[in-house]
C-alpha cells in the first residue's frame, strides 16, 4: 500500500484545480448562487405554502367563530323557548284553575238551583197533599152530611127544613172535625 | 486497475479569461455545474410539491410541503426564540438544501459542490457578514466595535481573531468532513478493486484476467459505509451548519 498516495494530490493544471483551494470567482458566483436559491425557495416553497396555511388558518377561523355565533344564536333561542315554555305553563296552569273555578261555580249554581227546586217540589206537594186533605176532607164532609140527612131523614121519617136541618149538621160536623 | 491513489480537486470544463488582476479567470468547474444541478433539482422539487395546492383535503405532496415550510420556520424560530428573525427562514432553507443536496448528489456519481472550499467559504462568508451586520445593528458601529475590548481591552486582538475564526471554522468544518468522504469513499472503492483484482487475478487464464479488471468487490461495501459518511455526514454537516448560522445571528442581535 502506498499511504503517501493518499496525501499526493494530483495536480493536473490542465483538467482540474486543486483540491483545497479558494478560487475567487468561484466564490462569487457560489454566494451569488446561493442568493439565487434563497430567492427561488422564497418564491416556489415559501410563498404558495404560506399562503396556503394563512388562507387554511382563516378558513378554520372563520368556522371557528360561525360555530361560536350559531352556539350564541341557539344559546338564545333556547332561553327565548324556555322562558315561552315556563309562560305557557304559567298560562295552562291559570286556565285550568279558572275553568276548575269556573266549573266548580257552575257546579254549585246547579246544586243550589236543584235544591231550590226540589225545596219548590217538595212545598208544592206539601200544598199539594194539604189541598187534597182539604179537598177529601170537605168531600168526606159533604158525604158524611148528605149521609146524615138521608140516615136523619129515615130515622125521622119526617120532612124538615133542609136548611135548618143543615145548619144543625154543619155544626154537628164542625164538632166532629175539630 | 491502477495501483496508486489519488483524490483530485474538481474538473474545470472552461475557462472565460477575464483580464481582471486578482479575481483571474472564471474556471466553469464541476462545483459550479454541479451546483446548478442542485439548484435546478431544489427549484424543480419545490415547483413539483407545490403544484395545486389545496385548504381542505391535501395531497401527500401538500402535506409534504407543509412539513418542510413549517420545519423551516420551527427551525428558526426555536433557534431564535421568537418571530424576530422570520426573514432568515428561506436564507437558512436555502443553506440547508443546498448543502444537504450538495452533500447527497455525490451518492449518484457527481462531485459534491460542497467537496471544494470555495463553496463553504462563500457560504461561511455571507453568514459572517449577517452575524457582524446583526451586531452593528443591535449595538451600534461604536457599540460593535467596543465589543472586540470586552472584558479588557488587551483581549482585543484575541477577540478580533476569534471573531475571524468563525466563518473560517464554519467553513472548514464542512469543507473537511465532505472532503474526508470523498477520500474515503476513494479510497475504499481503491482497495475494494485491488482486493478483487488480486482475489480474481488468482483464477487462471483469461477469465482471471477479464474479471480481475472488473472491481466486483466494490458492489455493496461502500453502500454500507456510505450510510454514514455520505448519508450521514452529510445530513449532519448541513444541519450544523445552519444551526450555527442561526445560533450565531441571533447571539450577534442579544449581546450588548
Amino acid at each position: 500500500m502506498q499511504l503517501q498516495a493518499l496525501m499526493m494530490f494530483a495536480a493536473d493544471a490542465e483538467k482540474t484545480q486543486e483540491l483545497v483551494t479558494l478560487v475567487p470567482w468561484t466564490f462569487i458566483l457560489q454566494i451569488i448562487n446561493l442568493f439565487i436559491q434563497m430567492y427561488l425557495i422564497k418564491r416556489f416553497l415559501f410563498k404558495p405554502i404560506n399562503n396556503i396555511l394563512e388562507k387554511r388558518k382563516e378558513l378554520a377561523d372563520k368556522e371557528i367563530r360561525e360555530a361560536r355565533e350559531a352556539k350564541e344564536e341557539a344559546d338564545s333561542l333556547k332561553d327565548q323557548y324556555e322562558s315561552s315554555l315556563t309562560n305557557a305553563h304559567a298560562e295552562a296552569a291559570q286556565i285550568v284553575s279558572e275553568a276548575q273555578k269556573e266549573a266548580q261555580s257552575k257546579a254549585d249554581a246547579l246544586v243550589k238551583e236543584a235544591q231550590q227546586e226540589a225545596t219548590d217540589i217538595k212545598a208544592r206537594a206539601a200544598a199539594d197533599i194539604e189541598q187534597e186533605k182539604k179537598k177529601a176532607i170537605n168531600e168526606a164532609k159533604d158525604e158524611i152530611g148528605g149521609l146524615a140527612m138521608d140516615i136523619a131523614g129515615k130515622v125521622v121519617e119526617k120532612e124538615i127544613n133542609e136548611a135548618d136541618h143543615k145548619k144543625l149538621i154543619e155544626d154537628f160536623i164542625s164538632k166532629v172535625g175539630a | 486497475m491502477s495501483n496508486d491513489f489519488s483524490v483530485v480537486g474538481p474538473k474545470i470544463y472552461a475557462t472565460i479569461h477575464t483580464g481582471i488582476p486578482i479575481l483571474g479567470d472564471i474556471n466553469i468547474t464541476e462545483t459550479l455545474v454541479v451546483s446548478w444541478i442542485v439548484m435546478a433539482i431544489i427549484t424543480g422539487l419545490c415547483i413539483f410539491l407545490t403544484r395545486d395546492l389545496k385548504t381542505e383535503n391535501i395531497s401527500k405532496k401538500q402535506a409534504f410541503a407543509e412539513m418542510l415550510v413549517e420545519m423551516g420556520n420551527n427551525f428558526v424560530r426555536n433557534n431564535t426564540g421568537g418571530n424576530k428573525f422570520d426573514k432568515l427562514i428561506p436564507f437558512v432553507s436555502a443553506l440547508f438544501a443546498t448543502s444537504v443536496i450538495s452533500n447527497l448528489i455525490s451518492l449518484i456519481g457527481l462531485r459534491s459542490p460542497t467537496a471544494d472550499l470555495s463553496t463553504e467559504a462563500a457560504w461561511a462568508v455571507v453568514v459572517f457578514i449577517m452575524i457582524t451586520s446583526t451586531k452593528i445593528k443591535a449595538n451600534g458601529v461604536g457599540g460593535y466595535l467596543k465589543g472586540f475590548t470586552t472584558p479588557i481591552a488587551v483581549m482585543t486582538p484575541f477577540n478580533i481573531l476569534s471573531e475571524l475564526a468563525t466563518p473560517v471554522s464554519m467553513a472548514c468544518r464542512h469543507f473537511g468532513n465532505i472532503l474526508s468522504g470523498v477520500v474515503i469513499d476513494g479510497l475504499i472503492y481503491w482497495a475494494l478493486g485491488l482486493a478483487s483484482a488480486a482475489l480474481f487475478g488468482l483464477l487462471p487464464g483469461a477469465v482471471g484476467k477479464f474479471l480481475s479488471n472488473i472491481p466486483i468487490l466494490g458492489v455493496g461495501i461502500p453502500a454500507i459505509t456510505g450510510v454514514y459518511f455520505d448519508w450521514f455526514s452529510g445530513c449532519m454537516q448541513a444541519f450544523i451548519f445552519c444551526m450555527l448560522t442561526v445560533m450565531y445571528i441571533a447571539n450577534a442581535a442579544e449581546e450588548g
